[in-house]
């Protein structure tokens, strides 16, 4: 019975329900099934740039005879995102033909998981965003529930215009073409509870769960060459003001890449579906849902294929692939090889080091940030400095002297702009670690500010001099003292310098004393001159202040 | 008990089911031999029916045929073919890619 029609004004309120399957394509060296080339590892010497159709082999092109043996490391760093997601890992798994005809598939059917995945009832607790959208444990949490991670094969790619690199002149073309470079690349599916509550939460869970595979090194995780795709399931809720409610039918977006496309697709759908079901009253039920498509210049999504012509995959198990067994030694040796995480390093960073938010992603995005941090922060310990002194002091040193030279070398070497359209996504970012300045030197220098034995304009020309190959491995301390940037606490030369600049400069001691504080700094820059640099401003301001007599 | 007269088994094929496996398949079948196909593809099923009479309490289910577990291999890249091995392999190409009808849409794949 078709229900009465309603208008927008009849809507109470809407409520989202949404669930996510993820991609991600691991960087194993080799495809899941065969030895030809994945490239989703640039580090192989093959990867996306490799010319079309070269990272093959018989078992890729499906050549008669040929028998895919299933990649152990692809397994294993399955199995370690799995565990990082809460979930169980089954003792028994195996893998299953799921059968279609696409011509980006050359077996005609994909080896995948049906009935029993490699990863099964998880959970993760991710952190509430602040206002700013940066993911803040001290919020709270909300629980995401994994229903399974499963691993399977990719497909090639199928092309509709000629690469521009192999255009001469036009792309179009009147046919289509494939690429099986990535087909049989090891893919990993992650499929989630419908238990976000909004797009800012299930972009804030893509962020975190990127963060984390790049942690685990499992993938490269760049966004824009498709390393990690994601594929919202959207309905609502949508409560009358009469007490009835209705619930739409489920939207599958397909193949996000980009966290914006996700945000978009999200709230293009909790926008558009209570408008359709005014229009056609269609509620959820079997054979409702639909596939959409994202169309990135429109900022909307597109109808693809509804579930009539859904495909009848007819999955069975395949007899070329004996099933897997995962004894506890296996389970166990991969659980110990998983480093602490970054929602358990936000958590630490915020709670020990009373770092905000924001600096606490910076610190935490990147796997080799966050161990130069830690590194840092326990040689500031030993040296001395207080233990909730040491994170700010090293956070820090990090997020502005680092920072800065990161920035001045990146400008240094453009990247293609079109590479560069979301900053967060480039995985080949250049880092404070990559500097060359250590981890200890950074905390000897955390140390030696503290002492007050060096002046914050000294610790950024030490952390410069430290970046350069040639002290590589200097002691920070011997550094500064042969460049005379040690403070001198020599009180009796300190007084003697602030009295001798007060005794040639009356007129500008006057102006102080009338009341013109600013003309201060010019005096603070004559002691220091005096000092050769090794005096502290801040202690020569105080000190000039203190003789002429007068209070700030 | 012979198994055809079991009521739980489904009855024979239906004239819509073989042609939906033929499409599914992508086989073209004459009309006159659907019919054919109908008997063959029931009296397969109905064989494998006669499992249905056998006593499977407590019994695992069996969810692969050989006795084989584990085989693996390390992740070392192998012998790879050459663009021009997979290109003399197509019926079709353009430049290094392999040459299909326009496809519009998507696979429904991965």
């Amino acid at each position: 019975m078709p229900s009465p029609r309603y208008t927008p004004a009849d809507i109470e309120r809407v409520t989202l329900v949404l669930g996510m399957e993820i991609h991600v394509e691991l960087a194993t060296r080799t495809k899941v099934f065969s030895r030809a080339a994945n490239p989703a590892n640039s580090r192989a010497g093959h990867g996306e740039a490799s010319p079309p159709n070269t990272l093959i082999d018989p078992v890729v092109l499906a050549l008669p005879g040929s028998l895919p043996i299933l990649n152990r490391e692809a397994v294993e760093m399955s199995m370690m995102v799995g565990i990082a997601l809460g979930c169980t890992i089954a003792e028994r798994t195996k893998w299953d033909r799921k059968s279609y005809f696409y011509p980006d598939l050359p077996k005609a059917y994909q080896i995948s998981q049906y009935d029993m995945p490699l990863c099964f009832d998880g959970a993760i607790d991710i952190p509430n965003c602040d206002d700013r959208g940066e993911p803040d444990p001290m919020l709270g949490f909300a629980r995401i529930g994994i229903i399974r991670a499963h691993l399977e094969e990719d497909a090639g790619k199928l092309l509709h215009e000629l690469p521009a690199s192999d255009a001469r002149g036009s792309t179009r073309i009147d046919h289509s073409i494939v690429d099986l470079n990535r087909a049989g690349a090891p893919l990993l599916e992650i499929v989630t509870q419908p238990d976000f509550t909004s797009a800012d939460q299930a972009v804030a869970f893509a962020r975190l769960l990127r963060m984390i595979c790049r942690f685990l090194g499992i993938t490269e995780g760049i966004m824009q060459k498709g390393h990690m795709r994601f594929e919202p399931n959207i309905n609502c809720i949508i409560s009358l003001k009469n007490g009835r409610t209705a619930t739409t039918p489920i939207t599958e977006v397909k193949n996000l890449n980009s966290f914006r496309s996700l945000k978009g697709a999200i709230e293009h759908e909790l926008r558009e579906q209570p408008r359709r079901w005014l229009e056609d009253s269609i509620e959820f039920g079997p054979g409702t849902k639909t596939t959409r498509g994202w169309n990135d210049a429109r900022n909307e999504t597109f109808l693809q294929r509804s579930k009539e012509d859904a495909h009848d995959y007819r999955y069975f198990p395949d007899p070329d692939l004996p099933v897997l067994e995962i004894d506890d030694a296996w389970r166990e040796s991969a659980r110990a090889s998983i480093p602490e995480l970054p929602i358990s390093r936000l958590w630490r960073l915020r709670k020990s080091h009373g770092l905000d938010a924001r600096e606490a992603i910076a610190l935490v995005e990147e796997r080799p940030v966050a161990e130069f941090f830690d590194q840092a922060v326990s040689r500031a310990s030993d040296a001395g400095v207080p233990g909730d002194r040491a994170g700010r002091l090293v956070a820090n040193i990090l997020l502005q002297n680092g920072a800065k030279r990161v920035n001045e070398r990146t400008t240094e070497q453009p990247t293609d702009p079109s590479e560069r359209e979301e900053p967060d996504d480039e995985s080949s970012t250049l880092t404070v670690a990559d500097l060359g300045i250590t981890p200890a030197a950074v905390g000897t220098l955390a140390a030696l500010r503290e002492k007050g034995s060096i002046s914050a304009q000294s610790l950024d020309i030490l952390f410069g001099l430290l970046c350069d190959p040639a002290h590589a491995g200097a002691d920070p301390e011997t550094l500064a003292r042969e460049r005379n940037l040690i403070i001198v606490r020599d009180d009796a030369a300190m007084e003697r310098w602030c009295a001798q600049v007060l005794a040639d400069n009356a007129p500008i001691v006057d102006q102080i004393k009338g009341g013109k504080l600013q003309a201060i700094g010019r005096l603070v820059g004559n002691v220091m001159k005096l000092s050769g640099g090794t005096a502290d401003a801040a202690q020569v301001r105080t000190k000039l202040l203190d003789m002429i007599g007068v209070k700030e | 008990m012979p198994a055809d007269a079991d009521p739980s088994l489904p009855g024979p094929l239906t004239d819509a089911t073989v042609r939906k496996v033929a499409s599914l398949a992508r086989l073209a079948i004459a009309d006159d031999h659907v019919a054919l196909y109908q008997h063959q593809l029931s009296d397969v099923l109905k064989y494998i029916e006669r499992l249905r009479t056998l006593d499977l309490e407590g019994v695992e289910p069996l969810t692969h045929a050989g006795d084989t577990l584990n085989r693996m291999r390390d992740d070392e890249v192998g012998p790879m073919l050459t663009n021009a091995d997979a290109i003399a392999l197509a019926p079709e190409s353009t430049g290094p890619f392999i040459k299909v009808p326009k496809v519009i849409g998507d696979g429904g794949g991965a």
